[in-house]
C-alpha cells in the first residue's frame, strides 16, 4: 500500500516598483502589477483549480486527500485584490480534506541569516491561517524546500511533526524518496520527501512534445504510482502549475479532474495529507543534510538566490538591518517584505544568457535591473530608519 | 575563391566600425585561405599591411584622396560636393583598375562603394555582394538624410545578388525603407579582437563614465551630457570623458558650459590606439547612448577591456550582449540612474562586465569571416 500525498504550493511576491537613485517618496511596491498579475493568475488557475478541487471532494468524499502552503504575502495580495480566491481556499477548508502547511509568512531566506528571525515569520503564519482556516499546522515547508540539519532541529523545536524537502540523490544516495526519513539530529520530526520525478512530470515534462511520455494521461500516470514501491508518494507542485505554466489548452485540467479517480481504482493507491502520512508510517533512515538544499533548478542548492555578488551584497545589507528595524513597525513589515526570496531570484544571472526558464512574472529586463531597484529601495529603506528612528528618540 | 573587395577606410585612418570591420574581414578571410584583393582609396598614411593572401590595392591620387591630412575626415565635416567628386572618382578608377584583374565574387561595403560593385558585375557578371554598415538614415540620426545617397543606396540593394547587414534591426530597416527583399538580406554581427584588449583588471574607480565615438547626432553626444548633468546631482565626484571627434564639438562644449558641468567633462579629441586602450580601462562605466546605432563595435570594446557598460536599445550590438544595461538613448534619467548605480555598487560592475567579457567568446572575427565565406558561397 501507497499513500499519494498531493501538495500544493501557492506564493506570489510582493513586487517592487521602479525606484531610481532620484526618486522621493515613491512607493516601494508596484501595487498595479501585482493586482494584475494577482488577478491573472486567479482568473487562469486559482479559481478554475480550486473548483476543480471542490467537485473532487464533493464527488469522491474522503477518499481525495489534498495539502496546501500558501505564503503570507499571497494571502495578503488576495485580501486586496481577490478576496474570492481566499472564499474559495476556506470552502476547501471547510469540507475536512484539507490540509494546511506552515512556512514563512514572507516567502523569506530568514533561514539563511537569522532563526529568531526565521521562528517570528513562522509564527506569524502560523497566527494567519489560525484565523483564516482554523487550523494549527503541524507540517512545515521552508521557502522553495530550503533545508538542512540546523533548519530541521530549529522547526522540531518550534513542534512540528513534519518538514517537506526535495527527495534529491544528493541526501538520499541510493535511498528512495517514498519513504519516511529521520532528520540528522532530530527525535521526534520527520521528513517528507518530494519525488521530484513524478511532480516534475506535471509541473514540467506536462506539455513537453520532446518527452516520450508525451502526452501524458491520467490513467498512465496512476499506473506509475500504482507500481512505485515505498509508503508514500509524494507529488509536490507549485499551484500556478494548473493554467499558468501548464496552459489550460494542454489538457492540465482534464488531467487533474481524471487523476484522482485513476488513481483509486488502485486497490494499493490512496490518499493521505501530510499528517496522516506521518502518522501511518514510521522514517526508515535518517537523512544528513550539513548544507542547506532546495527544491530549485538542477543544482538543487541556493544558489539561485545567493550565488553572484549583487545577490550576496544585496542580501547582507539587508540582513544587516534586523537589530535596527525592529523599532519600528512600519518598516519592519517592508524590511521583511523585501525579504521575499523572488527579489534576489531575479537578480540570478546563471542562465540568463540562454533566455531563462524561469522568467515567468519577472518584472525586469535584466538581473541587473532587479539589482539596483532592489539596493535603491533598500538605502531609502535605511535613509528612513536613520530619520525615523531620531525623531523617537527626541 | 578570390574576393574583389571595395572598402573606403582601413587602419590606421578609419572613422568607425567600417573601417575595423574591413581590416578584420580581409585579415581573417585571407588566414582562411581565401584570396583577397581589397581596393581603398589611395591616402597620405600607410595603409599597407603584411596579411597572409591580402593584396591591398590603393586606387587613386593623393589629389582624389577623401582623407583631409589635417586629421579630420571628410566624413565629420559633412559631404561637401567636392566629397561626391571623389567618390565619384575613386568608383571610376576601381572599375579601371579591377578590369584588369581577376576575381570571382566582388564585395563592396556601403554606398561610397557600391556604384564600381554594379558596373563590375554588369561588365563581368560575377556575383555582388553589398555590405551595410550604415545607412544614410543611420548616419544622420533621421535627420535630413541625403535623398541622392538613398537612391545609390537604393540601387545597390536592388542589384546585388545578397546584401549583409550588421544586426537584425539593420535588416528590418532596409527591408520597411529600402524594401530589400527579405530573402537576399543576411545578418552577420560585427565582432571584437578581444585578446587585443586587457580584459578583467583592477578597477582603480576613479568615477570615470566614458563616451567614446564621432561627435555626430547620430552618436547621441548630448544625451550624455544631460545624463552627466543628472548623475552630478547625485554624485560630485565623477568625471565624464567624451573621447572622439566631430562635426558637434563645438556645440558639445557650449553645452556642458551652459549646463554648468563642464569642470566634470574632458573632451579628448583624436585618440591613438594606445589611447584608446587605456580609455576603455580606466573608465568605470562606458556609456554608447547612440540615436542610430546599426551595431556599435565600441561596445564590445569595453566590454574586451572589463568595463561594465550602458548601450542604447535599438543599437544591433544589443540583440547579442545581455549582461549589460539597456536604455533609451533619450530617456537621460534612466542612464543617469544606471550611472550613479554603476558607480555606487561596485559588485554590479564585477558581476556585469564578468559575464559580458564571457559572452564576447562567441563573437570573434574569425566568425565573421566564416559567415561571409557562406554568403559568398550563397550570392
Amino acid at each position: 500500500m501507497a499513500s499519494v500525498c498531493l501538495y500544493f504550493q501557492i506564493h506570489q511576491p510582493t513586487r517592487l516598483g521602479k525606484f531610481t537613485v532620484f526618486s522621493e517618496k515613491v512607493p516601494y511596491f508596484d501595487d498595479d502589477r501585482n493586482r494584475k498579475y494577482l488577478e491573472r493568475a486567479a482568473m487562469k488557475c486559482y479559481l478554475p483549480t480550486n473548483a476543480t478541487l471542490l467537485d473532487l471532494i464533493d464527488d469522491i468524499g474522503e477518499r481525495f486527500r489534498i495539502a496546501f502552503s500558501l505564503t503570507g504575502v499571497f494571502i495578503e495580495q488576495c485580501q486586496k485584490y481577490s478576496p474570492e480566491v481566499l472564499e474559495s481556499l476556506k470552502q476547501l477548508s471547510d469540507t475536512g480534506n484539507v490540509e494546511f502547511l506552515s512556512e514563512t509568512y514572507y516567502h523569506s531566506l530568514a533561514a539563511l541569516f537569522s532563526l529568531e528571525e526565521f521562528e517570528k515569520q513562522i509564527m506569524l503564519h502560523r497566527g494567519l491561517i489560525r484565523d483564516l482556516f482554523n487550523q494549527g499546522p503541524k507540517v512545515f515547508r521552508n521557502t522553495e524546500a530550503m533545508y538542512s540539519n540546523e533548519i530541521a532541529e530549529t522547526v522540531e523545536k518550534l513542534g512540528y511533526d513534519g518538514i517537506i524537502t526535495e527527495g534529491h540523490e544528493s541526501i538520499l544516495g541510493w535511498r528512495s524518496p517514498n519513504y519516511l526519513y529521520r532528520p540528522e539530529g532530530c527525535k521526534s520530526i520527520v521528513a517528507l520527501l518530494r519525488n521530484y520525478k513524478l511532480s516534475d512530470d506535471i509541473g514540467f515534462r506536462f506539455s513537453a512534445p520532446w518527452w516520450k511520455e508525451y502526452p501524458l494521461t491520467a490513467d498512465k500516470y496512476a499506473k506509475w504510482l500504482s507500481a512505485c514501491e515505498g509508503d508514500c508518494i509524494n507529488i509536490f507542485l507549485d499551484y500556478e502549475t494548473f493554467g499558468e505554466h501548464q496552459w489550460k489548452e494542454t489538457g492540465i485540467f482534464e488531467f487533474l479532474e481524471t487523476m484522482p479517480y485513476e488513481i483509486l481504482t488502485y486497490e494499493n493507491l490512496d490518499f493521505k495529507t501530510p499528517s496522516e502520512i506521518i502518522e501511518a508510517y514510521k522514517p526508515v533512515g535518517v537523512i544528513d543534510v550539513p548544507k542547506v538544499i532546495s527544491w530549485a533548478d538542477i543544482q538543487r542548492d541556493t544558489s539561485a538566490w545567493l550565488e553572484n555578488e549583487m545577490q550576496r551584497s544585496a542580501f547582507e545589507q539587508m540582513a544587516k538591518l534586523e537589530r535596527s528595524v525592529k523599532t519600528n513597525r512600519e518598516l519592519l513589515h517592508i524590511w521583511r517584505l523585501l525579504q521575499t526570496s523572488d527579489h534576489f531570484y531575479y537578480m540570478c544571472t546563471k542562465w540568463f544568457a540562454d533566455g531563462d526558464v524561469h522568467k515567468y512574472f519577472n518584472p525586469y529586463d535584466s538581473p541587473y535591473d532587479a539589482f539596483i531597484n532592489y539596493m535603491n529601495i533598500l538605502q531609502d529603506l535605511k535613509r528612513r530608519l536613520a530619520t525615523e528612528s531620531k525623531l523617537i528618540s527626541f | 575563391m578570390r574576393v574583389l573587395i571595395l572598402g573606403w577606410e582601413f587602419p590606421p585612418a578609419k572613422t568607425g566600425g567600417l573601417g575595423t570591420h574591413c581590416y578584420e574581414l580581409v585579415k581573417n578571410l585571407g588566414r582562411k585561405g581565401i584570396g583577397v584583393l581589397l581596393f581603398i582609396p589611395k591616402k597620405s598614411g600607410d595603409a599597407r599591411r603584411n596579411l597572409q593572401n591580402v593584396e591591398i590595392v590603393e586606387v587613386g591620387s593623393l589629389s582624389s584622396n577623401p582623407y583631409n591630412p589635417t586629421g579630420s575626415t571628410t566624413f565629420e565635416q559633412g559631404y561637401g560636393w567636392s566629397f561626391f567628386d571623389e567618390v565619384r572618382a575613386f568608383n571610376e578608377e576601381c572599375v579601371a583598375v579591377a578590369s584588369t584583374r581577376q576575381f570571382d565574387i566582388i564585395h563592396c561595403h556601403d554606398w561610397m562603394t557600391i556604384p564600381a560593385g554594379q558596373e563590375l558585375k554588369k561588365r563581368t557578371g560575377k556575383p555582388l555582394v553589398f555590405t551595410i554598415h550604415s545607412t544614410e538614415y543611420d548616419r544622420t540620426a533621421n535627420l535630413y538624410p541625403f535623398r541622392s545617397i538613398i537612391d545609390v543606396e537604393k540601387k545597390g540593394i536592388d542589384e546585388a545578388d545578397l546584401v549583409i547587414t550588421v544586426s537584425s534591426n539593420m535588416k528590418e530597416q532596409l527591408m520597411e525603407r529600402y524594401e530589400a527583399d527579405e530573402n537576399k538580406v543576411a545578418v552577420i554581427y560585427n565582432g571584437v579582437d578581444y585578446l587585443r584588449f586587457p580584459g578583467i583588471t583592477e578597477k582603480g574607480h576613479r568615477n570615470i563614465v566614458l563616451f567614446l565615438g564621432r561627435l555626430t547626432n547620430q552618436k547621441g553626444p548630448d544625451f550624455f551630457l544631460h545624463a552627466a548633468a543628472k548623475v552630478l546631482e547625485k554624485e560630485s565626484n565623477v568625471l565624464f570623458v567624451v573621447a572622439g571627434q566631430g562635426e558637434k564639438l563645438p556645440e558639445l562644449i557650449g553645452e556642458a558650459i551652459s549646463l554648468g558641468i563642464i569642470d566634470h567633462v574632458v573632451f579628448t579629441g583624436y585618440l591613438s590606439d594606445e589611447e584608446l586602450l587605456r580609455a576603455y580601462e580606466m573608465a568605470d562605466v562606458y556609456v554608447m547612448p547612440s540615436v542610430a546605432e546599426p551595431f556599435g563595435i565600441t561596445a564590445l570594446e569595453a566590454i574586451a577591456s572589463g568595463t561594465p557598460t550602458i548601450v542604447s536599445k535599438n543599437a544591433g550590438v544589443s540583440e547579442r550582449i545581455k549582461h549589460c544595461f539597456k536604455v533609451d538613448y533619450w530617456d537621460t534619467w534612466d542612464i543617469a540612474n544606471k550611472i550613479v548605480c554603476i558607480l555606487r555598487y561596485h559588485v554590479l560592475g564585477e558581476c556585469m562586465r564578468r559575464n559580458s567579457l564571457e559572452e564576447l567568446k562567441g563573437l570573434g572575427w574569425d566568425r565573421v569571416a566564416q559567415q561571409t565565406i557562406e554568403a559568398y558561397r550563397r550570392a
